[in-house]
């Protein structure tokens, strides 16, 4: 859907480019998350995307086509939610989606996505008097009223309480099963690893790893079993390689000793961004 | 068509919502309220000043308090990712501004109609008042892409009416003299003063034509070379670029 190459972007002013010769694609129908913590250049990589910014170097093709060449109606394919509120305060919430709805040629009904956010019953109240949450999931109503192709969300769950984030990575997933494609940007690693289908790692403008979460987990894990048990009331940990399970003497340790846990050795989508690009990504 | 009208109501109701019409409202009946004391001499020579301030002060003012509140609230952002162009985005804010300068136009000349019985040539002052709130909508648009801040916004505004307005009311008061008052139709102010008034008073053809003339070109040129090409820095900037 978007191929990406050679991408650069520096902001005026700056002696450091904040997006420096990338290269990616996003395939129709994924979710493809883009890892990195505060200022690694996510977010400018999402607004050269969505055409904020248009003087970058290199090339970024859009359903085959240079994506200079689209005109406003790219707009049409997209729906793009911020981190940011962006609803006018002194609006409701009903009010402020059916403007932006009637920008659109073709449009959702808002009922079962706002009723599906918990925001049905809060409609008509003004966009100023919501939650930082309520914002963030009408942003997240607004990007789908068009009926996208493609979803950009831009650290969509942050600030969302546990359930309700639950609920929009329902969504999202949901978007992906019905044709949808997303590009995600965040530092949440626990909804990049639950949501997506291929993450990018990007620190300072530059791209480290670009694979499934799967195979980066399986390239950068330890193949091997941590066995905790207890031995004379001491909690004791022993490491098994992976090829050993099948031998007898694991089988015959496990029949001997008071085994507590039984672990392999996958690592996480976190470790792993660590051990990548040698930094922690909260932030 | 039908985007631009979405964007027009939008913008009209906005204004409303936000305070912005209510505001203008009470600075138009505060005019009204001088003009209520006047003696009709003075009266039919404050009449056109009230005009002249409604369609280029209050102007820039509207229309950088509305950008104002679309950066405060990023709600740019996102009419930036819609299909809206940035001929209709701009569009949008002169339509709004040409509506509150008519709904000006209505309640001033009504008001004084019925204080006072004057009357003025309503097929000249029209057309003036849309061309006159064309130009400063453009203007301020150019002035809201200047200003990080509303501090800012009303700096730079002060800045114009220092620059542009008071010249040819320090003329008017005979503190500039000579040939150099000939040139001040080149001030936007003074160009607007000029096409307002003949709703007013007699003026001389070739000094109005060449006052609408001006306005037409200086409404292109802005337009064309600071509007226009600034919008996409604009953009940029509200991208946090």
């Amino acid at each position: 859907m978007f191929e990406v190459s050679e991408l650069s972007y520096c902001y005026p002013q700056s002696k450091v480019c904040a997006v420096d010769g990338i290269d990616f694609k996003i395939n129709e129908g994924e979710i493809f998350g883009f890892l990195g913590p505060s200022g690694a250049g996510k977010s400018t990589t999402q607004k050269l995307l969505i055409k904020m910014i248009r003087d970058y170097q290199g090339e970024i093709l859009y359903h085959g086509k240079p994506l200079h060449d689209y005109g406003n109606q790219f707009y049409e394919d997209i729906g793009v939610s911020f981190e940011m509120p962006i609803s006018f305060s002194k609006l409701t919430a009903m009010e402020n989606l059916e403007f932006f709805q009637r920008l659109y040629r073709k449009t959702v009904d808002v009922e079962p996505l706002l009723k599906r956010v918990g925001l049905w019953e809060h409609r008509h109240k003004k966009a100023g008097q919501y939650s930082k949450g309520m914002k963030i999931r009408l942003n997240f109503v607004r990007a789908l009223l068009n009926d996208p192709k493609m979803l950009f969300l831009d650290e969509p769950t942050n600030g969302i309480d546990p359930v309700n984030s639950m609920i929009l990575k329902d969504m999202i997933r949901e978007f992906r099963s019905d044709g949808g494609t997303v590009f995600l940007t965040s530092h949440i690693m626990s909804d990049v690893d639950q949501l997506c289908d291929r993450v990018a790692f990007i620190i300072n403008g530059k791209l480290r790893e670009c694979d499934s979460p799967r195979n980066l987990k399986l390239k950068y894990g330890k193949r091997v079993v941590t066995v905790e048990y207890k031995e004379k009331g001491e909690l004791l940990t022993k490491e098994f390689p992976m090829d050993d399970i099948k031998k007898d003497s694991f089988h015959q340790f496990l029949k001997t000793k008071d085994i507590e846990t039984l672990h392999s050795g996958e690592t996480t989508l976190e470790d792993i961004f660590i051990k990548v690009t040698g930094v922690a990504l909260h932030g | 068509m039908a985007r631009l009208a979405v964007l027009v109501k939008g913008e009209v109701s906005r204004l409303s919502k936000y305070g912005l019409f209510q505001a203008t409202l009470v600075v138009t009946m505060f005019w009204l309220g001088a003009a209520w004391f006047m003696e009709e001499e003075m009266l039919e020579r404050f009449v056109p000043l009230i005009f002249l301030l409604e369609a280029t002060m209050m102007t820039i003012l509207l229309v950088g308090a509305t950008m104002f509140y679309e950066k405060k609230e990023s709600t740019v952002n996102s009419i930036l990712v819609s299909p809206v162009t940035m001929q209709e985005y701009i569009a949008a804010k002169v339509i709004m501004n040409i509506i509150n300068s008519m709904i000006s136009v209505v309640i001033i000349s009504v008001a004084i109609y019925l204080m006072k019985g004057i009357t003025f040539n309503y097929l000249l002052l029209v057309p003036a008042m849309i061309m006159v709130t064309i130009i400063h909508t453009l203007i301020g648009i150019k002035i809201a892409y200047m200003s990080l801040n509303f501090s800012s916004l009303l700096a730079n505004y002060m800045v114009y009416v220092f620059v542009f307005l008071v010249p040819p009311v320090l003329a008017v008061f005979n503190v500039i003299r000579g040939v150099v008052t000939d040139f001040f139709i080149l001030l936007p102010p003074e160009a607007s003063n000029i096409i307002l008034g003949a709703a007013f008073r007699e003026a001389e053809t070739w000094r109005l034509l060449a006052a609408w003339g001006y306005m037409l070109v200086l409404g292109v040129l802005v337009y064309r070379f600071m509007v226009k090409p600034g919008f996409d820095n604009f953009v940029m900037r509200e991208a946090g670029v």
